[in-house]
């Protein structure tokens, strides 16, 4: 009997397996388990794909939508489609990633307590989004396809960023699947497109020319209405311009004289400060990566670089991208990141804080000095002072282009303000001219702006 | 009763509110104070010998006899050591039964034993009979009835009645505010149900206690331990299938059936013998049927269905397995003995793998290892068998693609969280959202989950009562294994401490497989947790196994399978 009963003690080794494996899973847990509560799909702080806890509110603290109990939504109709590509739907269709980063923020886990305390209510997330500047954007735009963005370019807040088309979350249309209405309608086009920029590209091919060029300055352009390049041709569809400096050129948004431009500039020096300035990479905020651009003229024909210049060819800009490149030229040459989420609390514990963060300088504060000074000549001279009362506005306007439609009406612009330093893009498909499509929207816009920011 | 569920159900929000958060620290503080007092004294306990009789040397000197089977020889280990170097490593077996007779039984490595100047290979032993071990004369004296009783008397007993109310008062109190945390959930469904289920059980294990009381028997430790596990089991079900919650109460009730009737047939160790006979043959029968009969489930064809009834033979089976591993310690010192033993496990793995039931062979293999090493003690033959089981394991991957699945998503749950990981990424979701207290009784998400009341059972009670309760549930287990082993020490046959060996073994391993599979610790296997998972065979599987825990237990008035020395006394007069 003395032989089994130590022969027993054998067991140990299994009593010792489930110990230590539990052991090890214990230091899985609590290394990794704060990962694991917000990996989507996470039951208590997810609803199926998109996050199911915490109340997310705009700059003002108006309520965008409560995330608990299948998501109650604001009142206001024209908010909730205005705000459903950033917030999300009930389905999914709609993703919200820049809550889903926020999430263990928002779920306020901790190791004692799980999510226990907060499970059922969560945090507050403060965007950094204005409701009424939301909902100004949306109701401008219309039936038209596109998007309205302003971002401060000193904070790197975004104020407004509305996408079209869009749908109330809580009356969801029913909608074939090739109604061109519909088209793309679960897409954040802010963020997830990329448009052929046409003429407020032209605003880089400046800054490329005033970086690269020292002479620029001094020379003069003759434009007789067209241009022979090779074979192809260059068209300015309001007839000649004749002899005009830059600031002329770029007033009159010349094509004949921003292709001689960008040909003595040359396809490597254009594409360098392309890649230099990061304008065709991805935007990153609150795990969100916005869609690539694309600016290909390494090897290409003359004519296709001149084409380049003026912001056809192959280029595509994302609207994310583009506003933070129109936003380094208003605050001197350095980029402001944007961001979307300014705040979460929990209980009234802020969780998270969002930082301003600058790049390093991408044009030197002289040539964006310049590039200011031609937008806001821009518009005193063609686009109309009266349409931004008591505002300084500079802009650039665009009519890009697109094969087998009307053409995409797009401007850039910012306001040379301290207290609004404001940038914004207008992207409307589908539309015609960028002047007379787009100056409206932006007016209306940016005077819900100043109400809003005073 | 009704109405006192709806005024609890549509308490003020507020008020409710309040008395989760106590219950949320109270269900683990009570069930802290009553696993720590359990757990203090199954493995704190004096291991006192027990005397069954003398050797008495010519010298005078009187060797005890303290178990019922003893081994006479020259090992260190053996339970008598005569140190002479004549004498075999192992000489012989001293064996007492049930009625008090003795006999001697020589060894494979001795020609025969010289009792009273007589050579025999096995005889029976009265006292006053000399056996001469290596020239050394032993005078044998077994105890006598009156003097046995008096020395029984002085034991240590199990535990106090006292200590046994105690633990079953905490017990109660836990069923109390778990019970009570369900009906407070506002979205709890068939409330009526539930607390129908808890008060069953309540019924149950005093009514148990009722009878030990009955019978003079007062240690209530291990009975404890597996209600608090049932209870938790009960929690589970009432969260996941509340219109269960009977059903499991039924097979409760069955399992406590089982576990007295194992643990009354162990009573007498003659009787346990035949027994076991028909254990092995019920044992392979009930794998047999289920091949024929049965109906595949998820890949396994392990379920047989009897009219309303469905059940899992191969649990049943492992309490067979049990009974058939244990032998007695004459048999033992024979060779020839493991190998039958070998080949009635080889069937019954066999069976298995033909019914794809993987996880249950692993289960019946881990017990033929403790089996085999207990009766062996050859490592030769653990290297040998778990050679095989490598051999068989890649056979196994090779021909059941499910099983390779299982392999492929191991520690890769992460990688396909939506599909193969699923199971498993929402437990370990769940589980840490509930952090070390939960997230509240009827609360969680496991329950959406398939098989979070068996498989992921574990997840599914962290989730709703945290952590600290999962550990709590393992305790409970090793608890119960270092019970069994401590009890070998004052073992009186090697039949018991065997079987109640492989029991505990058994039960280890299925919580092994079951909580670490589901932590993806170890691959997904998918059985059930003893006491705690839903399901009828489970839980007779469980209880029966207890009973052979309990059959172990030779402290004083401690254990309703091992009969009281008084009786004994009555018997002698």
């Amino acid at each position: 009997m003395n032989r089994i009963a130590i022969r027993v003690w054998g067991l140990l080794l299994f009593v010792a397996v489930l110990l230590g494996g539990f052991g090890f899973f214990l230091t899985e847990y609590f290394t990794k388990g704060s990962d694991w509560v917000v990996v989507s799909g996470s039951p208590h702080v997810y609803n199926g794909e998109n996050i199911g806890c915490g109340v997310v509110v705009d700059r003002d603290s108006t309520l965008l939508v409560d995330l608990n109990d299948g998501r109650e939504y604001s009142n206001a109709e024209n908010l909730r489609r205005a705000t459903v590509h950033w917030i999300g739907d009930r389905y999914g269709s709609i993703s919200a990633p820049a809550l889903s980063h926020y999430a263990k923020e928002m779920a306020g886990f901790d190791y004692f307590n799980g999510i226990y305390n907060y499970g059922q209510t969560g945090g507050v997330a403060e965007l950094t989004l204005s409701a009424e500047m939301q909902t100004a954007a949306l109701e401008t735009l219309g039936d038209y396809k596109g998007t309205v963005a302003v971002f401060n370019y000193k904070t790197g807040e975004i104020l407004c960023a509305v996408t079209t088309p869009t749908y109330d979350p809580d009356n969801v249309p029913e909608f074939s699947q090739d109604d061109p209405a519909y088209e793309g309608l679960y897409v954040n086009r802010f963020v997830q497109s990329a448009y052929t920029p046409g003429s407020i590209f032209k605003i880089v091919t400046v800054a490329a020319a005033l970086e690269n060029d020292p002479e620029i300055l001094n020379k003069t352009f003759l434009c007789k209405g067209n241009m022979q390049v090779g074979v192809d041709e260059i068209i300015c569809d309001d007839g000649a311009h004749w002899e005009q400096n830059l600031k002329q050129a770029f007033c009159n948004s010349c094509n004949c004289a921003f292709a001689q431009i960008a040909m003595d500039l040359g396809a490597e020096k254009l594409q360098n400060f392309i890649e230099k300035i990061g304008i065709m990479q991805p935007v990153s905020f609150d795990g969100i990566n916005t869609a690539k651009g694309n600016f290909s003229v390494i090897g290409a024909d003359p004519v296709n670089v001149a084409w380049s210049g003026v912001g056809q060819y192959l280029d595509l800009v994302n609207p994310c991208a583009f506003l933070r490149f129109v936003g380094t030229v208003a605050n001197g040459g350095k980029a402001t990141e944007p961001y979307l989420v300014n705040r979460v609390s929990v209980d009234g514990n802020t969780t998270f804080k969002a930082a301003i963060k600058a790049s390093e300088q991408l044009v030197s504060a002289e040539t964006a000095a310049i590039l200011q000074e031609y937008m806001m000549n821009n518009v005193t001279v063609k686009y109309g002072a009266e349409n931004f009362p008591n505002l300084i506005v500079g802009a650039k306007t665009g009519t890009a282009e697109v094969e087998g439609k009307k053409p995409n009406a797009m401007l850039a612009g910012f306001v040379s303000d301290t207290d609004m330093p404001l940038a914004f893009l207008v992207c409307v498909e589908d539309a015609g001219y960028g002047k007379t499509v787009c100056i409206p929207i932006a007016s209306k816009v940016l005077d819900v702006a100043t109400k809003v920011l005073k | 009763m009704a109405q006192f569920l709806q005024t609890l159900q549509s308490a003020n929000a507020a008020y409710s509110n309040v008395l989760v958060s106590i219950l949320r620290y109270g269900a683990p503080a009570v069930a802290f104070l009553l696993l720590f007092r359990c757990m203090a004294s199954m493995l704190t306990f004096r291991r006192e010998p027990e005397t069954w009789g003398w050797l008495r040397l010519e010298n005078g000197t009187r060797l005890p006899v303290t178990h019922w089977e003893n081994v006479i020889g020259r090992s260190k280990r053996s339970d008598i050591v005569i140190n002479v170097p004549q004498v075999a490593k192992t000489h012989s077996v001293l064996t007492r039964y049930d009625d008090g007779s003795w006999s001697i039984t020589a060894s494979d490595s001795v020609k025969g034993i010289c009792i009273n100047g007589e050579v025999v290979a096995c005889a029976e032993l009265m006292s006053g009979d000399v056996i001469t071990v290596g020239g050394v004369n032993l005078e044998f004296e077994a105890i006598s009835g009156r003097l046995k009783h008096k020395l029984s008397q002085r034991r240590t007993k199990g535990s106090s009645f006292g200590a046994s109310l105690f633990n079953l008062l905490l017990l109660t109190a836990l069923q109390v505010l778990v019970c009570l945390a369900f009906l407070l959930n506002h979205g709890q469904k068939e409330p009526q149900t539930v607390l129908l289920a808890f008060l069953g059980i309540m019924a149950m294990e005093w009514l148990l206690l009722l009878f030990y009381v009955c019978i003079r028997r007062t240690s209530y430790e291990v009975e404890i331990v597996a209600f608090f596990l049932c209870t938790m089991g009960m929690c589970a079900v009432a969260t996941v299938v509340p219109a269960e919650a009977l059903k499991q109460l039924l097979a409760m009730g069955m399992g406590l059936a089982a576990f007295l009737l194992v643990g009354w047939s162990l009573r007498n160790l003659e009787r346990a013998k035949k027994i076991r006979y028909i254990a092995g043959v019920a044992g392979i029968l009930f794998l047999l049927v289920t091949l024929v009969f049965g109906k595949s489930y998820y890949g396994a064809k392990n379920w047989l269905e009897i009219g309303p009834f469905s059940l899992q033979p191969s649990e049943l089976s492992k309490v067979c397995f049990a009974f058939v591993g244990a032998s007695t310690m004459d048999r033992l010192i024979k060779k020839r003995n493991l190998f039958l033993f070998i080949v009635y496990s080889a069937v019954l793995c066999g069976c298995l793998a033909l019914m794809n039931d993987f996880g249950t062979a692993l289960i019946f293999f881990c017990a033929f290892l403790i089996i085999a090493f207990l009766r062996s003690g050859n490592i030769g033959t653990i290297a040998l068998a778990l050679s095989a089981l490598a051999f068989a394991g890649v056979v196994v991957l090779r021909m059941a693609p499910h099983a390779l699945q299982r392999f492929a998503t191991w520690r890769h749950i992460w990688e396909d969280p939506l599909d193969a990981g699923y199971q498993q990424t929402q437990s370990l979701m769940c589980m840490t959202s509930g952090g070390l207290l939960g997230i509240g009784a009827g609360r969680g998400f496991m329950k959406y989950i398939f098989a979070a009341d068996s498989d992921a059972v574990f997840a599914t009670l962290c989730e709703e009562w945290g952590l600290v309760m999962g550990i709590f549930l393992l305790l409970a287990i090793v608890g119960l294994t270092l019970f069994a082993v401590r009890s070998a020490g004052m073992g009186r046959s090697s039949f018991y401490t065997i079987s109640s060996c492989t029991a505990a073994g058994i039960i280890l391993v299925q919580v092994i497989l079951n909580v670490l599979g589901m932590l993806d610790v170890l691959p997904l296997t998918g059985v059930t947790f003893p006491f705690v998972s839903n399901g009828g065979s489970s839980m007779i599987c469980a209880w029966g196994l207890l009973a052979f825990i309990k059959a172990a237990d030779t402290r004083q008035n401690a254990s309703f399978a091992v009969r009281l020395q008084k009786k004994e006394v009555a018997e002698d007069e």
